[in-house]
């Protein structure tokens, strides 16, 4: 099988909105760049489906502190403000760099139009108690994703498409490139580079419906072998489907086309009815209808029934299965240790989803807000990474290790028989899709679920086979399937209490006490080690405020309080 | 069944529908330089290959069949 060796000063992995601008700004910064994708640079990933994305602009009246106040509050205080702050004050250069793109937005008098946040539309318990919602987005033209791909062109950054990265390349505790293989044939590639910025967007698990397959976590997986701490993993971005027709709507031209500015609110289920006919009560600010239907199920009050774009046809609802896809929504992903994005391992840098900066908390505020995060670290991520590549000495190729990683790569391809990546998958699914396991959680049920997981790593995994090169491609996502759900069991099992997206039965209240906390997980010796990190003293509540007018969300049983 | 056809009569060939679609599905037949559908189980009905095809070649169905359990596999 043929090998070829890749130089370069900054490796970019994962060419979504995170990752095209961190190759621009790279190579505006005059650093050599590759960019490599699985699928083909701008149009994989979830960079395609997003229809609009937010900018905070004073001149546009924006206030800053109701912006943040907005973000606090959904993401129930788990927000990392810093971070919050950043990309709101970023997020206008990067529209400005949008535009210079060539992407076009939905204009009037010269001026792009803004939208206020869809859920200000709808009615929900309790509104005057809390903040308003004050951000708002702009919607760029059909077709905007492929004026990213020309700017990375244009920028003068190579463009490996179809190239699937399989792990990062270490020495001395640094991060000094990675390898993989071509989707189509396999060839293999060492990628050698003075830093690396891991943009490979977020991760779910193959979930029917929801089109994000590709986004298997390998991005938080790499980088947590590498050495990188991860965090924000019990959190979700749930979206829901339809079990009759899991592929309508088409979401790519529902959302990509403009046509979620047409159905505001929409993807909140505003109208979901429940089997008694009964409407099904918003429980508040989180987006997605987070936790409504699954409570339905739970208690036997399935089918759901709701209206969705972009027919308004009533279908029943089923939840996309745990999926954690959207992490721009579900807050989590690779650790960030300083405002350029550099994480724990030296040389390598994470942006867009696969970084895990906290800058939503615990439940998604704001619409347009996962691509303004991508932008924003996808830019800071190049920068540092360009800037890391520039002043630190290279280390010596290091051919042995180099070696063994492509040998790793293609050892699924090697073995005769074993497990297939479908079928692990397809167990994988079994195990977490249920609304009990990921949505309604509980301790044994938790543990149960970790108990296959882990039979799935040790027992299964290091069989996974390959009979030809689409599969091996699959076993490596499957490897990171089990990996990410292993993350999420533990960071599920770790925070005893409910809080934003994530809830347990057994700990059904918000625990301020002891939970104003992240949950982060490490690699020691080779077990997954979840433990917490408080937040800052300043980004508490205030302790005063009844609990009801901290949490406008409501959680199961807090209907009427 | 996700991605149902590909039309070899109005197909012509351009590869763009490879490109586009982010799970591979899609491979050129090499011998009769039409695209084809290769891994459809893997469809995942995003329609992207459609919105890319200008041959208006292509048919995708909202409707998924998951494979039945089995013991191995
Ligand atoms: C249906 C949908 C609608 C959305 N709508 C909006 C919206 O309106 N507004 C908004 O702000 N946000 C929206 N989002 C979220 C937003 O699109 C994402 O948060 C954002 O695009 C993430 O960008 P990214 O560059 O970090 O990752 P992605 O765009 O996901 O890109 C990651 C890339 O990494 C590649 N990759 C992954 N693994 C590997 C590997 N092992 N080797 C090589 N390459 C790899 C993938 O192929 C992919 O191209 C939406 C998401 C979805 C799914
Ligand atoms: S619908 Fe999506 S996954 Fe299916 S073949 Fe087309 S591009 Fe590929
Ligand atoms: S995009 Fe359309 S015309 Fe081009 S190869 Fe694919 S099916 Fe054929």
């Amino acid at each position: 099988m043929k090998e070829t060796t890749v130089q370069t000063d900054v490796l970019v992995i994962g060419g979504g909105m995170a990752g095209c601008f961190a190759a621009v700004k790279a190579r505006e910064a005059g650093r050599d760049v590759v960019l490599v994708d699985k699928g083909y640079v701008s149009k994989s990933g979830e960079t395609p489906y997003a229809g609009d994305t937010a900018v905070f602009n004073p001149a546009w009246g924006h206030d800053l502190d109701a912006w943040l106040t907005q973000v606090r509050t959904v993401g129930e205080y788990l927000n990392d403000a810093r971070w919050t702050e950043i990309v709101f004050r970023d997020s206008y250069e990067r529209f400005l760099d949008l535009r210079a793109f060539g992407v076009e937005f939905l204009e009037e008098d010269g001026e792009p139009v803004r939208l206020d946040h869809p859920l200000t539309q709808i009615e929900l318990p309790d509104r005057d108690k809390f903040p308003p919602l004050v951000s708002q987005v702009v919607h760029w033209l059909p077709g905007w994703p492929a004026k990213l791909r020309k700017a990375v062109v244009k920028s003068g950054a190579k463009i490996i498409d179809r190239f699937v990265v399989t792990e990062l390349l270490m020495e001395d505790g640094r991060v000094v490139g990675a390898a993989g293989f071509d989707v189509e044939g396999n060839a293999t590639r060492v990628l050698r580079a003075g830093a690396v910025v891991m943009s490979a967007g977020g991760g779910g698990f193959k979930a029917v419906g929801y089109p994000t397959h590709e986004l298997t976590a390998d991005g938080h997986v790499m980088a947590y072998r590498a050495g990188c701490e991860v965090t924000g993993k019990e959190f979700l971005s749930p979206h829901h489907t339809n079990p009759e027709e899991p592929g309508w709507p088409p979401i790519y031209p529902v959302f990509a086309s403009g046509h979620s500015a047409a159905f505001p609110g929409a993807w909140h289920d505003p109208e979901m009815v429940n089997a008694e006919g009964d409407p099904v009560p918003v429980r508040g600010m989180a987006w997605h209808g987070w936790i409504d239907a699954e409570w339905e199920a739970h208690e036997g009050r399935a089918p759901v029934l709701a209206a969705g774009p972009p027919d308004g046809k009533v279908r029943p609802l089923s939840g996309p299965g745990g999926h954690g896809s959207m992490l721009g929504h579900a807050a989590g992903g690779i650790v960030p240790v300083d405002d350029t994005c550099a994480t724990h391992v030296p040389g390598l840098y994470a942006a867009g989803d696969s970084c895990g900066t906290c800058f939503v908390g615990a439940a998604y505020s704001g619409f347009g807000f996962a691509t303004m995060h991508a932008a924003v670290t996808g830019a800071r991520a190049g920068l540092g990474a360009a800037e890391y590549a520039r002043s630190a000495d290279r280390a010596a190729p290091d051919a042995r290790g180099e070696a063994e990683a492509l040998e790793r790569a293609l050892a699924p391809l090697r073995r005769r028989g074993g497990f297939t990546p479908r079928w692990t998958t397809q167990v994988l699914q079994n195990a977490l899709a249920p609304y009990f396991v990921l949505y309604i959680k509980k301790e044994e049920r938790l543990r149960a679920a970790l108990t296959t997981v882990e039979f799935l790593r040790d027992h299964v995994v290091p069989k996974l086979y390959a009979r030809d090169d689409h599969e091996l491609r699959l076993a490596h996502e499957t490897a990171n399937m089990v990996a990410n759900a292993e993350m999420k069991l533990r960071a599920s099992l770790l925070r005893t209490e409910s809080r934003g997206t994530h809830y347990r039965e057994d700990f059904p209240r918000r625990d301020d006490p002891d939970w104003l906390a992240w949950v982060r997980l490490k690699d020691e010796g080779g077990v997954m080690t979840p433990f917490t990190e408080p937040i800052p003293e300043e980004s508490r509540p205030d302790p005063a405020l009844p609990y009801a007018q901290r949490y406008p969300m409501r959680l199961p049983g807090e209907e009427a309080r | 069944m996700a991605i149902e056809l590909i039309d070899p009569e109005l197909c012509s060939g351009c590869a763009a529908c490879v490109d586009s679609c982010p799970m591979d599905v899609i491979r050129m037949d090499p011998d009769q330089a039409v695209a084809v559908i290769r891994y459809g189980e893997d469809c995942m009905m995003c329609e992207l290959c459609i919105v890319d095809c200008p041959e208006d070649a292509i048919t995708v169905t909202p409707f998924a069949v998951s494979p039945a359990v089995r013991s191995w596999g």
